[in-house]
């Protein structure tokens, strides 16, 4: 619809000297000029066939299509239809500025060309820092894709990567394309050599294939597929190398997940997760997210959404990837896990919930407990008590019943809750076969406050509140003892667990409690809703000290009051922030955790984080600090380092060790910004077991417009730098 | 001091007196809202986009969990916990009232492998309360919408 694209424009002809027949052909000569739409043609001479509209133009060519321009010593052009050649041309794409110098150019219509031995290059100037040279290249402005046969890529004249085929985009949209090639050493894999191709299958999927030479131990293929649907989305990713070297055997990793609506009730989804060994993350991890999951989900999920109720049914178990110094007791296995939860709000005044489970529990280890016990012998009975049986169905309902008060200056909700267990534990391994049950009902009541005034915050107007919170619970004493620990834990003391009634965390027991949480909260609000500062204060009080225990025979703690926590966010101005918890256990009087934070984004592409960790019971005090700086005009760092203050590590049976590792992850990288390139070399060291590290060197060229960004030196960045951006982004793009 | 317990919170000066909430209906976050909408007792919520004066909904709702920290054995103990949830709110005629607006959320929660199912509950009750938290931030979003008089010039384009 655009007047550009108008089928019946008119096509005006001008020059300095014009002779032919009417309404046949003109002969045109000097500062010829042939307009059509969005497309201008100069030449020194030229043929016009008018019936045809159909022009031949010699010396000088140029033409401008679009915003595209081309040059060449003839050109052919049927100026309606959009079709011809020119030879000897050079062309000029405006959407990225992609250019380039051909034998011949094919145009086949207004969006397409096709180019004979040509070349490509997103650089200015005669003299391009890199270029592509193909036999064929095809420009689809349509699909906003050039795709090139066999190509050489050269980099300051020397040719660095050839391919049978490749593709790139024709905007400054990161679309398809042989990514950026990656070399990097590994000090366990050595040198290593990955050229990603990415497959832009459609805008809604896509494929990388990424092969790559590892020195030590062969050639690994990787691949990830994306795909998005309307009802679906999913992302499959696999690595597998044959005969490892070192190892003589194949080593292989896959992950894929899936998620389906099948109506706009029911869904499902799946997370599968597997590797060939326990060595795996520690020989061929390169960031985090892999090196540090030794716990790998295979899980089926279905779920269907009544209007007030839910249903769902899973099945889900774990492989552990064991490091033989510091082994990991195996998760047990749910085959299956059915769920059922419903809630009616204000009926009456009233909210009620009901949720009911019921889970096949199995795990096929003789797995220990923390102090390598399988039975024990109860205290009080003599007889022997199964800790960790093989197999058990557990059947767990909660009802509740709470009549919630809530103005904009109070809230008082009075709760009863219902807890009904039962237990079914056959064990194959011995001759233990139990039941059990346990009924407890609970009763709470949660009230809070609400108040406000003007206030002056940093020179600005803003409202301050302050509001006091009360919670009592109340859960009588029941012997839990002999149940076994199926999936339960105690939580750790945060904000959501003090306001919660029980203190652990999944079904297996129910804490007793007479106690009394109280808590306060200040914020400083401005105009806009939006919180500058909040400052909280929280302790729970205990009229009787709870009795209940996760592992039988531990003594319980008799505090009259748990630890204290405080917490503190501020925002300070837009670009710098600052926020801090802490846990003070006034018994023992010291800090049992603590963590602070504080960033500053004065500018894009300019970031600092600092953090300090500290976490007693796991003998865990880290310094980290992360960020990205401009050294120069084109020199950006980038950096992490995860200092660790303590001597010591935990291992998963709580013995301590002296540890060697004082730099727990860190990251070193520069990068080079040219105009139409990007050069960067990273260094990278992350931890991989006990006593083990791996560290890791990367080299990357990024070629502008011609490769997508996301190889293996951009997730480490990502993910040790928060806040870092691209820097091949424009200034004014704010990445947060 | 100066401090008055609450009076109002959706209240008199809302350019508005209903709302209609264009969120699933089996949406958590959207039933929390409603709940806590339905008590200030000053917004009226309708049944139906066509008699609301105001309607709000949440073009995106997204959780993320990264590491936080590692050990010196390369096991993670803590993981931070993100919720982003980002709000809008419009008249009848599609002006922006409140003009997407995101809200960030982040808990942080230590790990322990051998726990991992407990953890697992563990993180359904920290995100259970960020959600909490965020549908109050929202209301004071929402109460910070000012009467159509301020902002005349970006309603009438």
């Amino acid at each position: 619809s655009s007047p550009d694209n108008d089928a019946n424009a008119p096509t005006n002809v001008s020059s300095e000297q014009m002779t032919g027949r009417p309404d046949r052909e003109l002969f045109l000569e000097r500062d010829v000029e042939v307009i059509r739409g969005g497309t201008t043609l100069n030449a020194d001479r030229a043929t016009y066939w008018i019936a045809e509209d159909e022009v031949e133009a010699s010396g000088n060519v140029r033409m401008t299509r679009f915003g595209d321009r081309y040059t060449g010593d003839k050109l052919r052009y049927k100026m309606d239809a959009g079709e011809g050649y020119v030879d000897n041309p050079t062309y000029h794409i405006k959407a990225n500025n992609g250019q380039g110098a051909a034998n011949r150019i094919d145009f086949e219509s207004e969006d397409r060309a096709f180019i004979h031995q040509g070349t490509y290059s997103t650089c200015e100037g005669p003299d391009p820092d890199w270029y592509l040279s193909a036999n064929t290249m095809r420009l689809d402005k349509g699909r906003d894709v050039g795709t090139a046969g066999t190509t050489l890529i050269y980099f300051k004249g020397v040719p660095v990567i050839g391919t049978p085929y490749m593709s790139f985009p024709l905007s400054g949209e990161r679309k398809s394309g042989v990514l950026p090639p990656s070399i990097g050493t590994s000090s366990r894999g050595g040198l290593e050599i990955m050229v990603p191709y990415y497959f832009n299958i459609a805008p809604n999927r896509d494929f990388t294939l990424s092969p790559r030479i590892i020195a030590k131990r062969g050639v690994q293929i990787g691949g990830e597929a994306r795909y998005l649907g309307n009802t679906y989305a999913g992302e499959t990713k696999f690595e597998y190398l044959g005969n490892d070297r070192e190892t003589k055997t194949d080593r292989y990793f896959i992950s894929t997940v899936h998620t389906q609506r099948l109506s706009p009730r029911a869904s499902f989804r799946w997370n599968i997760n597997a590797a060939s060994d326990d060595n795996y993350p520690r020989d061929f991890s390169r960031d985090l997210a892999t090196s540090t999951n030794r716990l790998l989900l295979r899980d089926l999920y279905f779920n269907y959404a009544g209007d007030f109720w839910n249903a769902s049914a899973r099945a889900s178990n774990y492989q552990v990837l064991q490091d033989s110094l510091s082994r990991i007791g195996r998760p047990y296995d749910r085959l299956p896990q059915l769920t059922f939860t419903s809630a009616r709000q204000d009926i009456n005044g009233f909210d009620w919930t009901f949720n009911a489970e019921g889970t096949r529990f199995y795990n096929p280890d003789d797995y220990l407990d923390i102090n390598n016990r399988r039975f024990v012998v109860n205290r009080i009975t003599g007889e022997r008590e199964l800790l960790t049986p093989r197999n058990g169905d557990r059947y767990h309902v909660n009802s509740s019943i709470s009549y919630p008060i809530i103005r904009p200056g109070y809230f008082i909700t009075p709760k009863v809750t219902l807890n009904a267990t039962s237990y079914d534990i056959r064990d194959s391994s011995s001759d233990i076969n139990a039941s059990y049950s346990r009924v407890l009902p609970t009763f709470s009541l949660n009230t809070g406050l609400v108040f406000e005034r003007e206030a002056n915050f940093l020179g600005e107007a803003m409202t301050q509140t302050i509001e006091p919170r009360l919670f009592y619970v109340k859960t009588p004493y029941r012997d839990q003892s002999m149940l076994p620990n199926f999936d339960s834990a105690e939580a750790d003391l945060s904000f959501a667990q003090i306001f919660n009634e029980n203190r652990f965390i999944g079904n297996d027991r129910i804490s007793d409690a007479n106690q009394l949480t109280a808590a306060i909260v200040s914020r400083f609000i401005e105009d806009n809703g939006e919180e500058r500062l909040r400052l909280a204060l929280g302790q729970r009080y205990y009229f009787e000290a709870p009795q209940v225990t996760l592992r039988p025979n531990q003594v319980p703690s008799d505090d009259k009051k748990s630890d204290i926590l405080a917490a503190a966010a501020l925002k300070l101005s837009d670009t710098l922030s600052t926020e801090g918890t802490l846990q003070y256990s006034a018994t023992q009087k010291t800090i049992s955790r603590a963590n602070y934070g504080l960033t500053w984004r004065p500018a894009p592409k300019k970031v600092l984080n600092l953090t300090y960790r500290r976490d007693k019971p796991n003998e865990l005090s880290q310094i980290d600090v992360s960020g990205q700086w401009p050294l120069s005009d084109r020199w950006y760092g980038v950096g992490r380092i995860n200092y660790s203050l303590s001597d010591y590590a935990l291992l998963n049976n709580n013995q301590k060790i002296k540890s060697g590792n004082k730099i727990s992850e860190g990251l070193l990288g520069l990068e080079y910004k040219a105009d139409c390139w990007i050069f960067r070399v990273v260094a990278q060291r992350l931890p991989t077991g006990t006593g083990e590290s791996n560290t890791s060197l990367f080299f990357q060229l990024e070629l502008s417009g011609l490769t997508r960004l996301g190889s293996d030196p951009m997730t480490a960045i990502r993910n040790n730098v928060p806040g870092y951006q691209l820097i091949s982004q424009p200034s004014n793009v704010s990445g947060m | 001091c100066g401090f008055k317990l609450r009076g109002s919170l959706l209240g008199d000066d809302l350019p508005f007196k209903s709302i209609y909430l264009d969120i699933p209906q089996n949406s958590t976050l959207g039933a929390e809202l409603r709940r806590n909408i339905r008590g200030s007792g000053e917004l009226k919520i309708v049944d139906t986009r066509e008699e609301a004066e105001a309607i709000l909904d949440i073009p995106s709702e997204r959780r993320q969990k990264s590491i936080l920290s590692l050990n010196s054995q390369g096991r993670v103990r803590e993981f931070a916990l993100y919720y982003h949830v980002t709000v809008r709110v419009r008249d009848q005629h599609n002006v922006e009232l409140l003009p997407p607006t995101q809200i960030s959320l982040k808990r942080d929660m230590t790990y322990n492998e051998n726990q991992v199912l407990a953890k697992e509950g563990e993180e359904v009750m920290l995100y259970r309360d960020m959600q909490s938290d965020i549908v109050q931030q929202i209301l004071r979003r929402v109460a910070s919408i000012q009467p159509p008089t301020s902002i005349a010039p970006a309603g009438t384009e």
